[in-house]
């Protein structure tokens, strides 16, 4: 049976990094961006939580908990935003989300 | 000694401040009469000097003042009344004073006749600074100061398209020579150290050949602008737009012979370059009988007249390159005498026929005219050479010279060119004055000019008549400071065979015009007649088409070529470059502003696509940093 | 108090400007020309007291601003600056006394004395940045002014005026800092004051850099070809105050720091331009000549013609002898009085007929006499008629040149032909004809408060023309010092050629030694 080392465990969250990028990149509807970037996030999580069992250093560990409460906070902020937007304009396409334009 | 010096200098320059002070009022008389006896005063002035000089007197120098100092130049207005710049301050003085007074009447109905004798005596004022002067700078000064005048008064009737174009033409004619005098200025600064007339000259023989050469040749191009020498002429018989006093005193007597006084004054040099010399005498030679054969068909009484200074002017530059200065110093101030007195009987045969030119259009006026009639017949015959007036002393001398030299050929062109001269002279006496009446046809009633004029230009007449006597005291005098070269013929059949032989030739001349524009059947050419037709007579009427050439192929090309210059290099070229410059930098700010769409996704992808830009840059970097050893021996291999 | 006469004159007319907005509407015009006269007599003063015979810089000052780097506030004047500073005062004086109705006067008179503190700050200033200070803020004031009071085109005008020369200053910064820099290098000591940057003598590979630096940032001020294209449109656009402001001295700080930054401290790289540069001149000359021919707007033609003059100027400079910078500074005031008088004139008959091309007019001469005389006596310095101020300058930057090139000064010598057909078509279409147009019958002549400014200018014009000695006299001795300085510090055969010595005429005067205080 093949031995699952760090290797996979930093290709499998490269790969997820990617599909964040890319759902970040090419996603119109601000609901899937959230999606998006939550996947950048746990992405990253996974990382860092097989980092730190590599190195048995809990440092890994504790900062994936900091990522995912920043997650947490950051997406009922932005929920809450996008809820708001949504009832004003009925509409949270990214394109219409030009008002700052320069 | 030096009051009477800066009386003649200034008074003048008091006179024309004087009627400058009137303007543009109404014509006062008194700002033409204070300026006219200041001019008296100035003329009393330069005979006291010059009965000073002629007993022997020391040359009087003055230093007034320093003008330019800076470095090891120093320039000083400093005058000096030799016996070269005594003769010249006489010519000016008396002719001055004489067209003054003439112009009191002639420019009686006149709007602008304060304005006229600001400028007249002004005028004066800047030849009396160019003959008195000790160093070239004091010359250029009143060099520049009488071509600024004559732009005045030539422009004078400034309402007309013709006179402020024949002023332009002048100004600018003159400031091209002006550039050749400037640059001979330099060359004497930097090779002799000081442009003082006494100290330069001194320095002179030790300087090689070439550079006084150089400085010849130069110093010749300014004289040739001043004195309209050959291609810089055509300005002069345009002068003739100018009143008529501003013709007799500046494009007879005094400013055109300023050129002349500059080769006279600078002989020492010239003496050390005479094969320069002798191309101005071959330049003066050709300008004598090219504008000669200029005058022989015009119909216009003034530009013959003005041809014929022109054509004199030859004489004297002839007489100047070939080293008798003196000689040619006496028939500038003879023709100054006869060629200003023909001028003022022309004006008074203009004012009487209203400003009528043509000569075909006068005859007959010998009957209404004969104060004037007389006065211009003994300056014709001044002119052609007669003994015993001026004329005959003078020009027949340069001929004498030009024949001893062996210069055979210049000789036999100024002997032609003295038959040519006595030829149409008289046929302009002849026209105006003999013959059938044509003119009370046209509406002409002419009468005599104011007396007054008349006496005011006996003086002109009289020294016509007796300037030849002058001739002996001149020599004596002048020959102090000009080389004291006698001319005789060798054998006296030689001289005498030339000389009744020239006198006959002018006579038969005088007898052909006479006989040919006296007839009854003299008509006003219409344009029809065979002569008029012919190609001779229309390249001598038409300037040998040159004031054609100077306008289709110099003024018209600069014009054409400036607006080119401005609308083509300087509006498309340059400014546009500057333009197209900001134009640039403008079009991306604009292009880079699309990353400014303040729509989310895009910047999200701009993001993004920094991130991984600068993350691999790092990795580049590092890698680079890494694996140097490596890549330096790579590099070396492929030797760079 | 005479001690600090040189910070009271850049600074007074600051302060006075700021005074002048309390100062009522109606009142401001007394304000301002008085303010205007008491500088003008400061700087009369200052003529008084200086020193004719001393060669170096006097009434020195200096306040330590940041020492750590040698940034000093240092001023002094010598003969060179003397006359531009005593210039930019008398401009300023008439020009304010003559100012017609202006909208908003008391904005105008307050912008014009902040520009009169920056301009002699420039020619007053010792020290790098401190110069560099004035420059650059010369810039502000001419941009308002051109932008509120201006033509149609202003704001194209003042922009493209103000970014070009800025564009330019900063290259001329990047030197001044490589400049302090390598003084550091070779010292070991931070200083930016230009007399001590005189006595490091620099290899001539970093000469050749710092020059064509310092050159970028001089030539679009002066302007040379072919960065002058944005001075036709600050002319065209500006008012006539400001064009006269802008001719007479802003013009000069060019040419005044090619001869106080560019000679002294690069000798070699100056002998080593020379000859491209005397052919930019005569480009200058020549082919400005040409445009002004070929213009229609009277402004226009004079705007041009301000160009070529420049040309003799940067000519008379790099002949590097004592004749031909002594003529060019010459020429710098003279061309300072005359191009200001001929722009005044222009604004004459703009302010009467709203118009400056030349075929509205025609036959002024004789409905408006007096006026046509001025623009005659100035048209006639213009082109450099000998006993006008203008013939002194050319005829000594040409003679100096002289020396370095026959053919090149032949050429530029062409300057008083193609001068005098220019401005004699131009005087000729103005003037000279019949009237033609209906609106020029009944044009009423100079009125007094033009001739205030116009009387003044013509007999300068002809009193330095006849006499110039009083000018000319402290410009040489400082001039002398200046190429022997050159003369000894260049370290090229062709540069300790090109560049006569001196040495066993003149002493240098210690007085650049002292310090004020």
């Amino acid at each position: 049976m093949m031995e699952i080392g760090l290797n996979h465990y930093l290709v499998l969250s490269t790969i997820l990094f990617a599909i964040g990028l890319i759902g970040v990149m090419r996603r119109k509807n601000l609901l899937l961006l959230f999606f998006a970037t939550e996947i950048l996030l746990n992405s990253v999580n996974i990382a860092f939580a097989a980092i730190s069992h590599y190195y048995g250093d809990l440092t890994g560990q504790m900062f994936a908990f900091f990522v995912i409460a920043i997650a947490a906070s950051e997406v009922a902020v932005g929920l809450g935003l996008l809820i708001v937007w949504h009832k004003r304009h009925s509409n949270i396409n990214l394109d219409t989300l030009s008002t700052m334009k320069g | 000694m030096e009051k009477y010096l800066y009386i003649a200098l200034f008074a003048p320059l008091v006179g024309s401040m004087f009627a400058a002070l009137f303007g543009a009022r109404p014509k006062t008389l008194i700002a033409g009469l204070v300026p006219s006896i200041l001019l008296f005063v100035s003329l009393v002035a330069s005979s006291i000097l010059l009965v000073h000089i002629l007993g022997g007197g020391e040359v009087v120098h003055v230093e007034m003042m320093t003008w330019m100092a800076t470095g090891d130049l120093y320039i000083p207005f400093g005058f000096v009344v030799d016996q070269v710049s005594v003769t010249m301050m006489m010519v000016v003085t008396l002719v001055s004073t004489v067209v003054h007074f003439y112009a009191i009447g002639y420019m009686d109905h006149d709007k602008g006749f304060n304005r006229f004798f600001a400028w007249l005596s002004a005028f004066v004022f800047s030849m009396m600074i160019l003959v008195m002067s000790d160093n070239f700078a004091g010359l250029f000064i009143g060099w520049e100061g009488v071509g600024l005048c004559s732009w005045g008064l030539i422009g004078f009737w400034y309402h007309k398209e013709s006179a402020t174009w024949a002023a332009n033409e002048a100004f600018i004619m003159n400031r091209i020579a002006d550039l050749g005098m400037l640059i001979g200025i330099f060359l004497v600064y930097w090779n002799t150290g000081t442009l003082q007339y006494a100290e330069a000259f001194a320095a002179m023989p030790a300087l090689d050949s070439e550079t006084l050469t150089w400085i010849g040749i130069f110093l010749f191009v300014g004289a040739m602008g001043k004195s309209a020498q050959f291609p810089l002429h055509t300005w002069l018989a345009d002068a003739m737009e100018g009143p008529t006093p501003v013709s007799a005193l500046i494009h007879a007597a005094t400013m055109v012979t300023a050129g002349v006084y500059l080769v006279v004054r600078s002989n020492e040099l010239y003496a050390l370059i005479p094969h320069i010399g002798l191309f101005i005498a071959s330049l003066g030679a050709f300008v004598a009988i090219f504008a000669a054969s200029m005058a022989l068909v015009n119909r216009d009484i003034k530009r013959v007249i003005a041809y014929s200074t022109l054509s004199q002017l030859g004489y004297m530059f002839a007489a100047a390159g070939l080293g008798a200065y003196w000689v040619a110093l006496f028939h500038l101030m003879a023709h100054a005498f006869f060629k200003a007195l023909l001028f003022l009987g022309a004006g008074n045969v203009m004012h009487a026929m209203h400003d009528e030119l043509d000569p075909f259009k006068m005859g007959g006026l010998g009957k209404t005219m004969k104060g004037t009639m007389i006065l211009m017949t003994l300056a014709s015959v001044a002119l052609a050479g007669i003994f015993p007036l001026a004329g005959f002393f003078s020009k027949d001398l340069i001929l004498e010279v030009a024949f001893i030299d062996h210069h055979f050929i210049i000789y036999g062109v100024l002997l032609l060119t003295a038959g040519l001269t006595a030829f149409y002279s008289f046929r302009i006496i002849a026209l105006i004055f003999h013959g059938e009446d044509r003119h009370t046809a046209l509406g002409h009633h002419p009468h005599e000019a104011y007396t007054f004029m008349l006496w005011v230009m006996a003086p002109l007449a009289v020294l016509a008549v007796i300037a030849g006597a002058l001739k002996g005291t001149y020599f004596e005098m002048v020959t102090a400071v000009l080389p004291a070269t006698e001319y005789h013929v060798h054998s006296a059949a030689a001289y005498w065979t030339m000389t009744i032989g020239t006198q006959l030739f002018v006579l038969v001349a005088i007898y052909l015009a006479y006989k040919k524009y006296m007839s009854k059947d003299i008509k006003i050419p219409d344009g029809t007649s065979a002569m008029e037709n012919s190609f001779g007579y229309k390249i001598l009427k038409n300037q040998y088409y040159i004031p054609y050439f100077y306008e289709e192929y110099l003024v018209r090309p600069y014009r054409e070529l400036s607006t080119i210059l401005w609308k083509q290099v300087d509006m498309k070229v340059v400014d546009a470059t500057v333009d197209g410059i900001a134009g640039i930098i403008h079009t991306t700010g604009v292009k880079t502003r699309d990353m400014q769409s303040g729509n989310l996704s895009t910047m999200l992808k701009w993001m993004v696509a920094g991130t991984i830009g600068m993350l691999s840059l790092a990795v580049v970097f590092g890698l680079a940093v890494r694996y140097s050893g490596e890549i330096k021996t790579i590099l070396s291999g492929l030797g760079v | 108090m005479i001690d600090h006469i040189l910070s009271i004159l850049i600074f007074f007319p600051a302060v006075a400007a700021v005074f002048g907005f309390m100062i009522q509407k109606d009142s401001i015009r007394a304000y301002g020309t008085a303010v205007a006269v008491i500088e003008f007599a400061l700087s009369l003063w200052l003529w008084f007291a200086f020193d004719s015979n001393a060669a170096g810089m006097q009434f020195m000052e200096h306040i330590a601003l940041v020492p750590a780097f040698g940034i000093n506030y240092i001023l002094g004047v010598d003969g060179i600056s003397l006359f531009i500073i005593i210039l930019a005062a008398f401009f300023t004086m008439i020009g304010i006394a003559s100012l017609t109705d202006t909208k908003n006067v008391k904005n105008m008179i307050i912008t014009l004395l902040f520009l009169q503190m920056t301009m002699v700050g420039v020619f007053a200033a010792l020290d790098a940045i401190v110069f560099y200070i004035f420059w650059e803020l010369s810039l502000v004031p001419m941009l308002y002014i051109i932008g509120a009071w201006g033509g149609p085109l202003r704001i194209y005008a003042s922009v493209k005026f103000f970014l070009y020369t800025f564009a330019g200053s900063l290259v001329m910064l990047v030197g001044i800092l490589f400049m302090a820099y390598f003084y550091f290098q070779a010292t070991g000591v931070w200083s930016f004051a230009i007399l001590d940057w005189y006595r490091l003598i620099l290899p001539e590979t970093f000469q050749l850099w710092l020059f064509v630096a310092f050159f970028f940032g001089f030539a679009i001020k002066v302007p040379m070809f072919p960065f002058h294209t944005w001075l036709p449109y600050a002319h065209g656009q500006a008012p006539t105050i400001g064009s006269v402001i802008l001719a007479a001295i802003l013009l000069k700080m060019g040419t005044y720091a090619f001869i106080r930054f560019s000679l002294p401290l690069f000798p070699d790289a100056s002998v080593f331009f020379m000859f491209p540069i005397a052919i930019i001149a005569i480009i200058m000359i020549i082919y400005t000549a040409m445009v002004a021919y070929a213009q229609e707007d009277v402004k226009q033609v004079v705007a041009y013609s301000s160009v070529s003059h420049m040309g003799v100027i940067i000519l008379g400079t790099f002949a590097l002898n004592v004749e031909g910078i002594t003529g060019s500074i010459f020429l710098m005031i003279a061309h300072g009085v005359v191009s200001g008088a001929l722009f005044l004139l222009v604004g004459v008959i703009y302010d009467r007929r709203h118009t400056k091309m030349m075929n509205q007019f025609g036959g002024l001469a004789s409905v408006m006499p007096r006026y046509a005389t001025i623009f005659g006596i100035m048209l006639m310095a213009s082109v450099g008629m000998p006993l006008t101020i203008n013939f002194v300058g050319e005829f000594l930057s040409l003679l100096g040149f002289y020396q370095q090139s026959h053919i090149l000064t032949l050429l530029a010598g062409i300057a008083i032909i193609v001068g005098a057909i220019y401005m004699l078509a131009a005087y000729k279409k103005m003037f000279f004809g019949e009237v033609t147009i209906e609106e020029n019958r009944n044009l009423p002549d100079v009125n007094k408060r033009e001739l205030i400014a116009l009387i003044p200018l013509t007999i300068i014009t002809i009193w330095l023309g006849v006499y110039p000695k009083p000018v000319l006299e402290p410009i040489n001795n400082s001039v002398e010092s200046i190429v022997q300085l050159m003369h000894d510090k260049s370290q090229t055969e062709e540069a300790k050629s090109r560049i006569p010595n001196l040495a066993g005429k003149i002493v240098i005067s210690k007085a650049s030694q002292e310090e004020a205080h």
